[in-house]
């Protein structure tokens, strides 16, 4: 077989089996169960194709795919297995959530199939239209799945929001994409870079602004100061399982492509570094004030996942685009996914019937009638928080040694100022699950364990990556 | 390396890893009981293992030539800061080995002993948990070849002392006694760590285990050795319970008798001597901080030993005799006789562990009644406890060739021969007291009529495997003075010879009739002192009524209440005062305006998420446009 294909087998295995999975829902006889089964075995696959193929085929950094419209790197194939990894536990935690919420149709599988096959596109892609094209796949499918439950206004609501202000997003990368064209005279990562280094950056105007649009429309994808507004209201209407693939999957890919397109260039990089340290210290302070007023847990996580991409932006920043490896990102992203999808998975479950608990006051005293639940949450709240031993603690840990070590020790105190923010409401949540009586009995349809069990080894993978840094 | 030893660090890696295994087992067996003999039996397994690795250092060390007999083993390096590289290292020389023999050897017969004591109690398991840890965090103490590692025993033993002291946690008393033992230890153990800073502060550039701290004493300035020593001594107090932190010694004796057996009175009180022997390098060079440590101990011998005349409860007279000997054992390292005080250490671990031991057998047969005055005429109802106990007194009381009577005599001696007669002439007058309090005890508990007949007729000797122990510690407190027998007796002083090439002194030549003399000296004192305790309560007597001095003696001086009011109130009033007006007015108050101003601000900003796409649509536009500004402004 040849060796393009192999590098790009666990995109393809994704994008044919959501073919595949797409043609069986037509049969009325299968039901949604087993396509969710299917979905897990799909990802499961994939997943293991792309750890079998990192250990196998320890390539070069940026080996060219498809002459060089892809690159495949350690980064990339991290980032892919995150998304992987992602999808897994989705498909986990929505078999649990569809019995308590019956609004499931079985399309809903290829459709995280289909999305998740755009996002291991965008992380590897390495030339303008390809990111164009799998940012789009991938928005798609997201776009339906936000609004999956149309019986549902909020649904429905989030669906319209993100689909308008993502169409905003999509006309900014274009219009980018075609000015920086105009600027290089390419549209392929490679040649824009050479074309830099041959004329320079800081005084080619099209590249400049190029550029900024490019950003713009990356920030907006992950909820960055000033383009987070939509994220609350989208992540508040969207299915439980959907919200936590969004908040993972969804900003791993982005990131990807972000810290693909900021090192292709030196130049590029350093005239970026300015205006992405204001950015991410907006990001995490406004992050952290927006989180600090919400009732609700959705919108609460919606509001900690802007404070967490105001912590990648940092490690944006301190990245040496000289030796990039992408460590840093890929394990804070690896390690903020677990917490997330955890606290979603579990949410899935003990949500129970049409979301009926979502806000802070529904978990009080959960500790004393769920203490298992109880616990693995808060181990989720204290690794998104970034207490040791957790693998949050050491994302965050790399993440400010990147900064001091890139100089930028304002950022790395900022940083840490968030992150001692952030502990209000994370700890809000432990406080009502532990010190308070219970009122509610938390009762679930407890004959299914699917989502309880993905809640309990994603516990165990915090302390697991958190003790075992393997991915740096 | 020919000094190099692969084996030192099982000696106390068995009883912690009994420790471990019993506490595992007690955390998974306490809710489904197993037979309980079980936990003793693997209790008993890792001092027994270590006794064995510890008579195999001894005779290691023994097969060396004298210059040379050290065994060390580096088991991994610690921690390494700067200039400080800590290995967590063993070190066998003469000083730790004879320390080592005892503590496994007493150690072994305590964990046997308290089979039976301990049989029926609640929470069987942990107790042996504990007393296992003790062991290993002791032999941590002793073996190790740094102060820093030293330090890790030091705070475990008095971990341990702490947990045992407060075990029968039903009674307030119990934990009231764990934690003032526990806060007294770690006064002490400030001295400790600031010493031991001070030490590394001035030598510790070129290694800080004790080879090479001993290799560099010399370089230390006057003023600064004499800081350390006082510093160290003031760990040596908290640890060894001497003016002025002795007070939780005897408060103590709230845990199990095992317990006091073996921590309050053969081991780990003497860890604080052990210490002062170890640095005897640089005590050694500061006479001034010597006599210091000789004037603290023989005071705190001669005020325990008041107290030890009036006390009722039978474990408290041991209490404070052990004080009192602790305190020779100061004054023998304090007037640089570091190989009589470790003796003394040595024949002292005996006679004091047979002493509670035996003590506790009483106890155990008179149900928990540990009032004198309620006992009397034990003897015939428990012969083998009697004549293993009075055994015991009279080593104690320093009858002659009995083994504390060496012991004790050669610190007396050496004092004397030093020039330290005042601390002779306490030292003599002490003695005398110990023969009294002694003798006291043992006529009241085991001779005259019973006091109460009731329990009385239900007191029995207690079974073998408490008895056994007795008896073999009494065969050690007979024959281990003769160890180290004295020039005029024959001997050749093998204990003073084996600890010399660890320990820094001299030895001043003195005629052999002032030693007779001084020697006739304790033995008239003894004699005084027994004839007077055979007088007053030989017979029978009944319970007296203190007044006046005896009273205040009674009382123990108030030292108590005395550092209560003084220390104790005073601190709790300022921490009070911290709590109640400084920690919410000036600590909190900005702290909670900091968060109230956030959440305004938090609240501020929910009202940009109201939910409109247009707003959000605005948003949008308006942040890209002043960012676009920014970018503009920043080309030009």
């Amino acid at each position: 077989m040849n060796n393009d294909f192999l590098l790009l087998m666990p995109m393809l295995l994704v994008g044919i089996g959501g073919i595949g999975l797409m043609i069986a829902s037509t049969y009325e006889s299968i039901t949604h169960e087993r396509m969710a089964i299917s979905g897990m075995g799909l990802f499961g696959v994939a997943f293991l194709f792309q750890l079998g193929n990192t250990v196998a085929h320890p390539t070069i950094p940026y080996e060219q795919v498809f002459n060089g419209m892809l690159v495949v790197s350690d980064f990339t194939r991290a980032s892919g297995m995150i998304i992987l990894g992602c999808g897994l536990a989705t498909c986990m935690s929505a078999y649990t959530y569809f019995k308590q919420n019956p609004f499931c149709t079985s399309e809903f599988y290829s459709l995280i199939a289909f999305s998740a096959c755009g996002m291991l596109l965008l992380t590897m892609a390495q030339e303008l239209i390809s990111v164009f094209i799998a940012l789009e796949i991938m928005s798609l499918a997201i776009y339906i799945l936000v609004g999956y439950n149309r019986q549902s206004q909020t649904a429905t609501e989030a669906v319209l929001k993100y689909l308008m202000l993502g169409a905003f997003a999509g006309a900014f990368f274009t219009m980018g994409a075609a000015l920086i064209y105009g600027g290089a005279g390419s549209t392929k990562f490679t040649e824009i870079s050479a074309s830099i280094s041959a004329n320079g950056y800081a005084g080619n105007a099209a590249l400049i602004g190029g550029s900024f649009l490019v950003i713009v429309a990356f920030l907006f994808k992950v909820a960055a100061f000033p383009f987070h507004a939509w994220v609350t209201d989208v992540y508040e209407g969207a299915s439980t399982p959907i919200t936590g693939f969004m908040a993972t999957a969804l900003k791993t890919a982005v990131f990807a492509v972000f810290a693909n397109f900021l090192v292709l260039n030196n130049g590029l990089h350093e005239g970026w570094i300015n205006g992405l340290f204001y950015i991410s210290i907006l990001t995490m302070f406004v992050g952290n004030l927006v989180a600090i007023g919400q009732e609700s847990l959705k919108r609460m996580l919606a509001a900690s996942g802007i404070v967490h991409s105001g912590y990648l932006l940092i490690a944006l920043v301190a990245i040496n685009t000289e030796q990039f490896t992408g460590g840093v990102i890929a394990y804070y992203l690896a390690a903020y996914s677990v917490g997330t999808l955890g606290i979603f998975a579990a949410l899935s479950y003990l949500g129970g019937e049409d979301e009926k608990r979502m806000n802070f006051a529904d978990f009080k005293g959960l500790a004393k009638v769920r203490p298992y639940s109880a616990a693995a949450i808060t181990i989720f709240l204290l690794s998104m928080a970034g207490i040791p031993p957790t693998a949050g603690f050491m994302g965050k840990f790399y993440i400010i040694t990147s900064a001091i070590s890139a100089g930028q020790i304002a950022l790395a105190v900022f940083g840490i100022i968030s992150s001692i923010l952030s502990m209000w409401y994370y700890l809000r949540l432990i406080v009502n699950m532990y010190f308070h009586d219970a009122v509610d009995t938390f009762e679930t349809d407890t004959c299914h364990k699917m989502a309880p069990v993905c809640t309990m080894v994603l516990a165990l993978c915090v302390f697991a990556i958190g003790l075992y840094p393997i991915i740096i | 390396m020919e000094n190099s030893a692969t084996y030192l660090m099982y000696i106390p890696l068995f009883p912690l890893l009994g420790a471990v295994i019993i506490g595992l087992m007690h955390v998974f067996t306490c809710k489904r009981p197993i037979f309980e003999k079980f936990y003793g039996i693997i209790a008993c397994i890792g001092p027994i293992l270590s006794f064995v690795l510890a008579l195999r250092v001894f005779f290691n060390l023994k097969g060396m030539p004298e210059e040379g007999r050290y065994l060390i083993q580096k088991a991994f390096t610690w921690f390494q800061v700067g200039d400080l590289d800590v290995a967590m290292g063993f070190l066998a020389d003469p000083l730790s080995s004879l320390m080592l023999l005892f503590v496994t050897f007493i150690g072994s017969l305590i964990h046997i002993y308290s089979i039976g004591y301990m049989g029926g109690e609640k929470n069987y398991a942990k107790f042996f948990a504990y007393l296992n840890l003790f062991l290993g965090s002791m032999l941590v103490l002793v073996l190790g070849d740094s102060p820093v590692v030293m330090f890790v025993g030091w705070e475990g033993v008095g971990l341990c002392s702490y947990l045992l002291i407060s075990f029968y946690t039903t009674e307030t008393e119990n934990v009231i006694a764990g934690n003032k033992a526990f806060i007294v230890n770690r006064i002490g153990d400030l001295g400790f760590v600031l010493g031991m800073s001070f030490l590394f502060w001035a030598i510790g550039a070129h290694g800080f285990d004790y080879m090479a701290l001993k290799a560099n004493a010399h370089h230390l300035a006057p003023g600064v050795a004499l800081t350390v020593c006082l510093l160290l001594f003031v760990g040596a107090t908290g640890k060894s319970a001497q003016i002025p932190l002795y007070v939780w010694l005897p408060d103590a004796m709230a845990g199990p008798t095992p317990v006091s057996a073996l921590i309050h009175a053969a081991t780990m009180v003497t860890a604080g001597v052990y210490m002062v022997a170890r640095f005897s390098f640089i005590y050694a060079h500061v006479p001034v901080a010597g006599s210091i440590v000789a004037w603290v101990g023989i005071l705190t011998a001669l005020l325990a030993a008041i107290f030890g005349m009036f006390q009722d409860d039978i474990k408290k007279v041991l209490a404070y005799s052990t004080v009192s000997q602790l305190g020779y054992m100061f004054a023998g390292v304090g007037v640089a006789a570091y190989s009589a005080g470790i003796f003394h250490v040595f024949t002292h671990a005996f006679f004091k562990a047979l002493l509670f031991l035996g003590a506790g057998a009483v106890i155990y047969a008179m149900h928990h009644q540990q009032n004198i005055w309620k006992m009397g005429g034990l003897k015939k109802k428990m012969p083998i406890t009697y004549y293993t106990m009075v055994i015991g007194a009279l080593a104690l009381a320093g009858c002659p060739f009995f083994s504390g009577f060496f012991s004790k005599d050669e610190i007396l001696f050496m004092a004397l021969a030093n020039g330290h007669w005042g601390i002779w002439l306490v030292g003599v007058a002490v003695a005398g007291m110990t023969a009294y309090y002694t003798f006291r005890m043992i006529f009241v508990v085991f001779h005259g009529e019973p006091r109460d007949q009731h329990a009385y007729d239900h007191a029995h000797e207690a079974p073998l495997v408490m008895t056994l122990p007795l008896i073999i510690l009494a065969v050690g407190a007979l024959f281990a003075g003769y160890l180290n027998l004295p020039a005029i007796f024959g001997g050749d002083q093998e204990v003073t010879h084996w600890l010399a090439p660890v320990v820094v002194e001299h030895h001043p030549h003195v005629s052999k009739f002032v030693e007779l003399l001084a020697m006739c000296a304790s033995i008239v004192a003894f004699i005084i002192g027994i004839r007077l305790a055979w007088q007053r309560f030989g017979k029978g007597a009944e319970e007296p009524t203190f007044s006046g001095f005896t009273e205040f003696a009674y009382h123990k001086f108030y030292v108590d209440e005395l550092y209560d009011s003084v220390f104790v109130q005073p601190y709790k009033r300022i921490g009070g005062a911290i709590r109640n007006a400084i920690e919410p007015n000036v600590t909190d108050a900005p702290i909670k305006l900091v968060s109230q101003l956030y959440m305004m601000v938090g609240q501020a900003f929910k009202v940009f998420q109201v939910g409109f796409v247009r707003v959000y649509a605005i948003y949008m536009i308006v942040g890209l446009s002043v960012m676009s500004l920014i970018l503009s402004f920043s080309l030009n």
